[in-house]
């Protein structure tokens, strides 16, 4: 990094130069970690296989957080996945993207007067992308996740930065919804 | 001291003083063992290794001494395991009931050893053997569990009495007591004989198959450092009895012309193939880390004997040189578990986990000698197995060499176990607290020993150099070797290439990550649980039953030699019940009248 | 020699590439084959690079110490793989025996890492890896021993020239059962289905690797694609007699390599105690026997 090329740079210069190349190769190799709670999920198996293919733009299934750059979610969200779902999200490697599924992400769809489920995601973790629909064809789907290869690439993408930056207001809304938890051991929470 | 005679003397002497010291304060007397044990490590090294040492016997009666390539090689590696083991010794010596007596025994195993490996004559060893077997028998009770030294008794016994029946009928063949003129002389059947006896005396003191049974025992209960005394250093006298009868003694048989060796020797290989097959199997159900360690001495005590009866260059240099890299490597492993014993006082790898992060340099020296144990360069163990394969392979022995292969790859299962159970894995709340790094007296042998398994790894020459000094004494055609290779049968190997290879990897590897953006650091508990939440240690440590899947497919199996040995102890009981009864009843002149007629009839030949 | 150390980590690079490509091809070839249009042939590439792009997480000291020495001694492992008759870096010493044991200090140092994260699925697999090659090691060391005690050496290039002066009569024919045998080795090598048993994605989070992100699950991956260099160029020269320069290697390579992976994409995956069974009954009775027939009654085709 020190050649002499790159000596009239700054290191903020260089660092993004870095970051630009880096964000070519995430977006063409995008792993999804899918949290499959509701029924949007039913679309990823033919967007996986042959009819629509995700492999051709280098996304794939991942077993576990850790490995992943996408957490798909795929519809409503119940106070008790709610919890399990920040967890997922705060053991991804950053960058990190989410992508929500359906209505019930958006606005909480038809289960929107339910006591049990949660009608905004985006007021507890950063949402990159939404893929409309209840439930969203496979096109849109597919559509989403180009969208989404878009975002990176305009440097849009950006839901990750907005959670750390933010993390008060979004830990305030997480416990606003959830309430605090009183018991600490493998059973309750 | 360059004299063996003054050395074993002062060994003795200096034995009682440290009881009598022991006697008003314990800790002086085990440290008068560090020093005891270091002189006579560095005398036998300095003097033996220039071969100046003085085999003149001036004082003791009946004892003469000689200096051979063979003695010096065993010799130096017993004592110096004595050395490093004894500094251990102060800090074990509070658990002990006996604590004086513990240094007396200490010392007089090690006058024993001396005694057996220079003398001459075969009478005298059975002497020192016998002071070995007695001395280490009061040691191992000193531990856990009383019973496994009756065990160790019975077939150190048998072991005797099968030495002592091969001296004797050597004597009475040839007339001499001689170890090396006797041997040469012996002929014919009794050649056949002595040869047999020999090996059952060396398989009862290695613990090979079928004669193993004492071995883990004796290992697993015995206290820490007696533990790696027995490992390193004891059990290697079953190896020097071998060595005497497997390659000084080679009857002249039944010859394999396909596998170009001696049907006995061939019977050998199998039953050392028995070993390390029984060893590895039984190595990788254990629970606790010193049965696993012990387990897999046996398992090593295996390849000695399949490497010694090959009888090639590659195989008996390879033999001896695994002696020495077994030695340093479970020695050096089951200190690192005596260390983590004494701070936690368990060795159950079901009741350990993560003293990785509380004993560092402990963790290292484990993960050091488990290479050299697996055989993975660039450590020691990789060598004496490489030569192995090289010998094996040669006389073509396909069984043998499964066999081999079969314990070379499970070592990699069950040295792996105790690392990732006891060591790494969750950090348990229990010993998050009071665990601390082993003192630095106790790190001392522990490093030097790592250092050593390194040493051994990757400048192999100067050993085999020696080694090949040996096998001129053994008349056997040298390895070839020269500074930085090794020539074997079938291939050249260069220790340090791969060891310089393997640092420059090692480097690039280290340049590609710390060139890179630098990691987050998370606690060992944030750990991918499928979303679940969990707060509880034990709960994310996978220590038990490690090797379930594969322990069901062989468990029903395993037992038959155990219910063998269980069922010839009862049947002893019984025979002792039966004599108790009729002879040594509640009138003493009944037993005296038994005990006369015995011994009228023992001197029959002679009174009438 | 310096210039050997050179050609070794020349070699360690060209099978990093060499492989990555293929793989990546390969992924294309099996998504063909399901009616996909499969990815892009420089995928790998994109998956590690951005893998090394990531900011990861570390457990500690260890969980990095684990991968670097996993990946240098597999990069050590490779320098001392021959390429060609010509290309190889340290001519004499390729020993067999290096390859079986200096791979497995990589192996150590990535299980190490693996436990050392305090993940038990990683535990699990472990233990289900080391496991696994308990069982395939055996039969194929067997082979081996056939191979070597033929041509009196262990050298890996004097194993293939030795293949290539007998006529072209490599091993795959003269030792029809021990290639077998060593071609389901080679598999369990792999870790191809159906011996998938230690990564199992569905089943422990893929095994050893759950824990790691970012870059070193990148290096991971660049180990990855090196063993699997060595382990199936290592079958191309004991088996398909090597190769006289490098345009043959490449073609048996890909052939061998497209093979295990056409076969392992139909199959399912075995449990582990079916893996040990099926090890310690066909291919090790098949490994002793032509160990029999090719040692003792030298019945060499």
């Amino acid at each position: 990094m020190k050649s002499t090329k790159f000596s009239e740079l700054t290191q903020e210069q260089i660092d993004r130069k870095w970051w630009e190349i880096g964000d070519f190769f995430r977006r063409n190799s995008l792993w999804m970690l899918m949290y499959c709670t509701g029924c949007c999920a039913i679309e990823l198996p033919p967007a996986m296989t042959s009819a629509y293919d995700m492999e051709r733009l280098g996304m794939g299934p991942m077993a576990t957080p850790r490995q992943a750059d996408v957490l798909l979610v795929t519809g409503y969200l119940s106070l008790k996945t709610l919890r399990r779902l920040i967890y997922t999200y705060e053991q991804m490697s950053e960058p990190k993207y989410i992508v929500g599924f359906g209505s019930c992400t958006i606005n909480g769809g038809i289960y929107h007067d339910s006591h049990a489920v949660i009608n905004q995601l985006d007021r507890y973790i950063p949402v990159d992308v939404y893929v409309a629909g209840c439930m969203p064809n496979t096109e849109s789907v597919m559509n989403g996740f180009v969208d989404l290869m878009t975002l990176i690439k305009n440097k849009q993408a950006n839901g990750w930065i907005k959670y750390k930056e933010n993390n008060d207001w979004y830990k305030q809304n997480q416990k606003e919804a959830l309430g605090e938890v009183k018991i600490k051991d493998e059973f309750h929470e | 001291m360059a004299s063996l005679e003054l050395l074993l003397i002062f060994t003795l002497i200096s034995g009682v003083i440290a009881y009598l010291v022991g006697k008003v304060h314990p800790k002086t007397g085990s440290i008068l063992t560090i020093i005891v044990s270091g002189i006579v490590f560095a005398s036998l090294a300095y003097f033996g290794l220039n071969e100046q040492l003085l085999t003149k016997v001036s004082y003791l009666p009946y004892i003469s001494f000689i200096q051979t390539p063979l003695a010096i090689f065993f010799g130096v590696l017993v004592s110096f395991v004595f050395f490093m083991v004894s500094f251990f010794n102060p800090y074990f010596i509070d658990k002990y009931t006996y604590k004086a007596v513990y240094s007396l025994l200490y010392l007089l195993s090690l006058a024993g050893i001396i005694g057996i490996f220079f003398t001459d004559n075969f009478m005298t060893l059975f002497f020192f053997f016998e002071l070995v077997v007695w001395s280490s028998l009061f040691l191992i009770p000193l531990g856990r569990d009383e019973e496994v030294s009756v065990w160790y008794f019975g077939f150190s016994v048998f072991g005797s009495f099968a030495l002592l029946s091969a001296i004797l009928l050597m004597q009475s063949v040839t007339g001499t007591f001689d170890i090396t003129t006797g041997l040469q002389a012996v002929s014919g059947f009794n050649r056949l004989s002595v040869f047999i006896l020999l090996l059952i005396a060396a398989f009862a003191k290695l613990g090979a198959f079928p004669l193993h049974y004492w071995l883990p025992k004796v290992l697993t209960d015995s206290p820490d450092p007696v533990t790696s005394i027995f490992s390193g250093g004891l059990e290697k006298l079953g190896a020097f009895i071998a060595v005497l009868g497997l390659v000084k003694l080679v009857p002249t048989g039944f010859f394999i012309d396909v596998m170009d060796m001696y049907l006995t020797h061939y019977i050998l290989a199998i039953l050392g193939s028995l070993t390390i097959i029984g060893g590895t199997v039984m190595a990788i159900r254990q629970d606790d880390a010193k049965k696993l360690l012990a387990y897999s001495s046996m398992s090593n005590g295996g390849y000695i004997i399949v490497a010694l009866s090959l009888g090639s260059s590659a195989g008996i240099s390879g033999g001896l040189y695994h002696i020495i890299a077994h030695a340093i490597a479970s020695t050096a492993a089951f200190l690192a578990i005596g260390a983590v014993a004494r701070q936690t006082n368990t060795t159950k790898m079901s009741e350990l986990g993560g003293m990785l992060h509380k004993m560092p340099i402990t963790y290292m020296v484990y993960l050091i000698a488990i290479i050299s144990m697996a055989g993975i360069p660039p450590m020691g163990g990789f060598i004496s197995k490489w030569l192995i394969f090289q010998g094996v392979i040669n006389k073509g022995l396909i069984l043998v060499a499964a066999a081999t292969f079969f314990g070379s790859i499970g070592s990699f299962l069950y040295v792996f176990r105790p690392l990732a159970a006891l060591f790494l894995g969750q950090e348990l709340p229990q010993f998050k607290e009071t665990i601390k790094e082993a003192p630095i007296v106790m790190l001392i042998p522990m490093v030097i020993l790592s250092l050593l398994n390194i040493v051994t790894g990757v400048y192999p020459t100067n050993i085999l150099a020696y080694i090949n000094t040996l096998l001129v004494d053994l008349n056997i055609v040298q390895l070839d070797i020269t500074r930085w290779t090794i020539v074997g049968t079938n291939g050249t190997l260069n220790p340090a290439l791969i060891a310089v290879m393997f640092a420059l990897g090692v480097f690039i590897a280290f340049i590609i990550f710390i060139s890179l953006k630098k990691s987050r650091k998370v606690e060992l508990m944030d750990t991918y649980t499928a979303a679940n939440f969990i707060y509880t240690e034990e709960l994310l440590h996978y220590s038990v039953d490690f090797y379930a899947p594969i322990e069901r497919l062989y468990e029903p199996y395993i037992h038959f030699m155990k219910k063998f040995y269980q069922a010839l102890a009862n049947k002893v009981r019984e025979v002792g019940a039966l004599v108790k009864y009729y002879i040594f009843t509640s009138k003493p002149e009944v037993a005296t009248f038994f005990i006369m007629l015995v011994i009228a009839i023992l001197l029959w030949g002679d009174l009438v | 020699m310096m210039i050997n150390i050179l050609i070794g980590f020349g070699v360690a690079l060209f099978g990093f590439v060499l492989q990555t490509s293929l793989g990546g091809i390969n992924r294309k070839i099996i998504g063909r084959l399901q009616k996909r249009y499969g990815p892009k042939w420089y995928q790998e590439f994109l998956d590690i690079f951005k893998l090394l792009s990531k900011r990861a997480i570390s457990h500690g000291w260890l969980f990095d110490f684990g991968v670097i020495m996993a990946l240098g001694g597999i990069i050590a492992t490779a320098t001392f793989m021959p390429v060609t008759n010509s290309i190889v870096a340290f001519p004499n010493y390729d020993n067999f025996f290096i390859f079986v044991y200096l791979i497995a200090v990589g192996m150590l140092g990535m299980a190490m890492s693996a436990s050392g994260s305090g993940n038990p699925y990683a535990s699990i697999g472990v233990m289900r890896a080391l496991t696994t090659m308990l069982a395939y090691e055996v039969p194929f060391m067997i082979v081996i021993l056939t191979i070597i005690k033929l041509t009196g050496t262990s050298s890996i290039t004097g194993i293939a020239e030795f293949q290539q002066l007998a006529g072209n009569n490599w091993f795959m024919i003269a030792l029809p059962l021990g290639f077998i045998v060593s071609f389901m080795a080679l598999m369990g090598m792999l870790g191809k289905k159906p011996f998938e048993t230690y990564i199992a994605p569905a089943e422990i989070a893929s095994g050893p690797m759950v824990e790691y992100g970012g870059k070193q699950l990148g290096m991971l991956f660049i180990m990855h694609e090196i063993t699997v260099f060595i382990e199936v160029s290592l079958f191309v020269h004991l088996f398909l007699g090597g190769a006289e320069n490098i345009l043959i290697f490449l073609l048996k390579y890909a052939a061998v390599y497209t093979l295990v992976n056409l076969i392992s994409n139909v199959y399912g995956r075995f449990k582990i105690d079916q893996v040990v069974k099926f090890f310690y009954k066909w291919p090790l009775l098949l490994a002793i026997v032509q160990a029999v027939i090719a040692v003792y009654l030298g019945w060499v085709i």
